[in-house]
């Protein structure tokens, strides 16, 4: 099984001013092909940073991180955003849909940096929204869909470069229960056919749900 | 990301933001509309005293004599009676030359039943109308016959004409110069220009010798055409030389002098030069306003966008995606200003134009000039936005709210 997420010894260091905080202070973590993982932990505990350094947002202050066989560290700041065009399918607390934008070209959006023409783009974006059942909603702007619906555009987003990972920010923090429920069966299904989750949360119903949890407390894992 | 794609989503953005796009775009379209319209405005203003220079003849050398001199007195320029028919002869058969045209002039009473004035009567021959850009409105300038025979015929200037209240139907008529009627043959079209050169009377030069001022064979001045063949400054080497060698002079005591317009136009072109400039000037400085109209609202915008931009970030743009973006909506928005600008400072030109007289002046490197200016504007004060834009921090700007 290859693994696609593999930490050693991550620690991230804030400086503000003279003081220093650690929020992470040497983690392990592997992530195997086809895991669902979710971390959790309160707020406070890392897991936010974490899940940036995990995401490439964030770079470590020391320890080896390697996603799907990139040695993060190693790279550029371009290279990066390259590896989470083309590696990660980001999902976010707040949807993080681009406003004024209909859904079909928010999830053409990630195509449009890989440089993948128009029609091809618009083609695989409706693919994915169809797969989601959002077949009728191709044309909405977000402001014109509900919250479960915003979240499974972004859920659509994810997936339309096929990535290696699916990373998701408490992506039922915003949405009704049922909505929640809604979403967390699509992350079911994505495991079932074989994708590679992770999930951060602090609610503990949602955490059970997947395949294994990992805990952090104080920028530590706590097996 | 292809450049097709980065203005398709500059286009669907300034769409999303119709009325502020369009004051952004305001600032731009006043500056290259000011811009366009006052370098037309000057060469409008140039053209039109050009032509009026160029209406005195530009090919034009006039002879002058040189000065008398009265015991001690030295009576000034063109006083002496140097100056001869023989020598305006002479000059005919240069080869330099295209037409010659000798003037007496005197200044006398002139009526027309009870209408009067006072004029100059310009004694001269047949080419004069050539030499000196004289086009006729009605009847016939003076010509060979009337010259040979001493006819007493008068060619009448536009504004001598209104003073006498003469009209196309008088020619035929009679007026009375000094008590001798003269048939008027012709009457001439206003010239302008520099000067009253509209208030005289033409009549045949052997007329004004034996009728007023009496049979002297000086004149008061020859005018010159040179040829299209030679130059102004070749013509007048040839009249010096000819001049020198009939009077006996040699260059240090010549009594007569050669005056030319290329100095007038030259002049008159350098100061209309400045001119335009100035006002280009002017005009830029509301272009320059436009551009930091348009960088203000590209940094209202980067920050409203804060979270788009985080997105964007997240799912894969590079700093330079980011900023190419943003700087082609300022590209676009500079762009789209100057082409408004444009068709704006047409219309207004043409209306100036219009008023003026002097029509619709618009050269296409004025507008190729424009067009540049204003993507020059949108770079100049697009790059820092987008330059702040593709700096963000995409974790900050994820949270920003």
């Amino acid at each position: 099984m290859n693994t696609v997420v593999d930490m050693r010894g991550i620690s991230r260091v804030y400086e503000t001013g003279r003081l220093q905080v650690a929020a992470l202070r040497g983690v392990d973590l592997a992530v195997g092909e086809g895991e669902f993982v979710a971390i959790v932990g309160p707020s406070g505990s890392g897991k936010s940073t974490l899940m940036h350094i995990i995401g490439c947002l964030d770079r470590a202050t020391a320890g080896e991180y390697r996603l799907d066989g990139s040695a993060v560290e190693e790279l550029t700041d371009d290279e990066l955003a390259r590896l989470r065009n083309r590696t990660i399918g980001f999902i976010f607390q707040s949807f993080n849909l681009l406003p004024r934008t209909s859904a079909l070209d928010n999830v053409a959006t990630p195509l449009l940096y890989q440089g993948v023409g128009g029609r091809e783009r618009h083609k695989r974006a409706r693919r994915a929204l169809e797969r989601l059942g959002l077949g009728e909603r191709l044309d909405h702007e977000p402001t014109e869909l509900s919250g479960g619906e915003q979240q499974r555009v972004a859920v659509a987003r994810a997936l339309v470069t096929e990535p290696a990972l699916i990373l998701a920010d408490e992506p039922t923090g915003n949405l009704d229960s049922r909505s929640g429920a809604d979403v967390m069966n699509v992350f079911r299904d994505l495991h079932e056919a074989g994708r590679t989750i992770v999930l951060i949360t602090h609610d503990l119903d949602v955490a059970n749900q997947a395949q294994r949890q990992v805990h952090v407390r104080d920028g530590l894992i706590d097996q | 990301m292809n450049l097709i794609e980065l203005i398709r989503l500059a286009f669907n953005r300034l769409r999303t933001s119709r009325l502020r796009s369009a004051l952004t775009m305001l600032g731009v379209i006043i500056g290259v509309a000011s811009v366009v319209a006052l370098v037309s405005v000057g060469q409008g203003a140039t053209s039109g005293i050009t032509s009026q220079i160029e209406a005195l003849g530009t090919n034009l050398l006039t002879v002058n004599p040189g000065s008398s001199t009265t015991g001690l007195t030295n009576n000034g320029f063109g006083t002496a009676e140097t100056l001869t028919l023989d020598d305006s002869n002479a000059l005919a058969s240069l080869p330099g030359i295209a037409a010659v045209a000798p003037e007496i002039t005197t200044s006398e009473l002139v009526l027309n039943g009870t209408k009067n004035t006072t004029t100059s009567i310009i004694g001269t021959t047949t080419d004069y109308a050539a030499v000196r850009n004289e086009t006729i409105y009605q009847g016939s300038f003076l010509n060979d016959a009337s010259q040979e025979n001493s006819l007493r015929i008068a060619v009448i200037g536009a504004t001598t004409a209104d003073n006498l209240g003469l009209t196309a139907a008088d020619v035929g008529s009679e007026i009375t110069i000094r008590g001798i009627p003269f048939e008027i043959v012709g009457l001439l079209q206003p010239k302008g220009g520099i000067g009253n050169q509209d208030d005289a009377i033409y009549v045949p030069l052997s007329v004004v010798q034996r009728e007023l001022v009496g049979t002297s064979d000086s004149v008061r001045a020859i005018f010159v055409s040179a040829s299209d063949t030679v130059s102004v400054d070749q013509a007048k080497a040839e009249i010096t030389a000819l001049l020198e060698q009939r009077h006996g002079t040699n260059g240090t005591n010549d009594d007569f002098s050669i005056a030319d317009q290329s100095q007038l136009l030259s002049t008159f072109a350098s100061i209309s030069g400045v001119l335009s400039l100035l006002l280009a000037g002017i005009a830029s400085i509301s272009l320059v306003v436009g551009g930091i109209g348009i960088m203000n609202i590209m940094l209202v915008s980067v920050r409203e966008r804060t979270r788009e931009i985080g997105i964007r970030k997240a799912i894969g743009a590079r700093g330079r995606d980011i900023l190419a973006q943003f700087l082609i909506e300022a590209l676009t928005l500079s762009v789209l200003g100057g082409v408004f600008g444009i068709v704006l400072g047409i219309l207004v030109s043409a209306l100036i134009g219009a008023i003026a007289g002097w029509g619709l002046q618009i050269s296409p490197l004025t507008l190729v000039a424009a067009v540049g200016f204003s993507l020059l504007v949108g770079i100049v004060f697009g790059v820092w936005p987008a330059r702040q834009a593709a700096r963000l921090d995409p974790i900050a700007a994820l949270r920003y709210e």
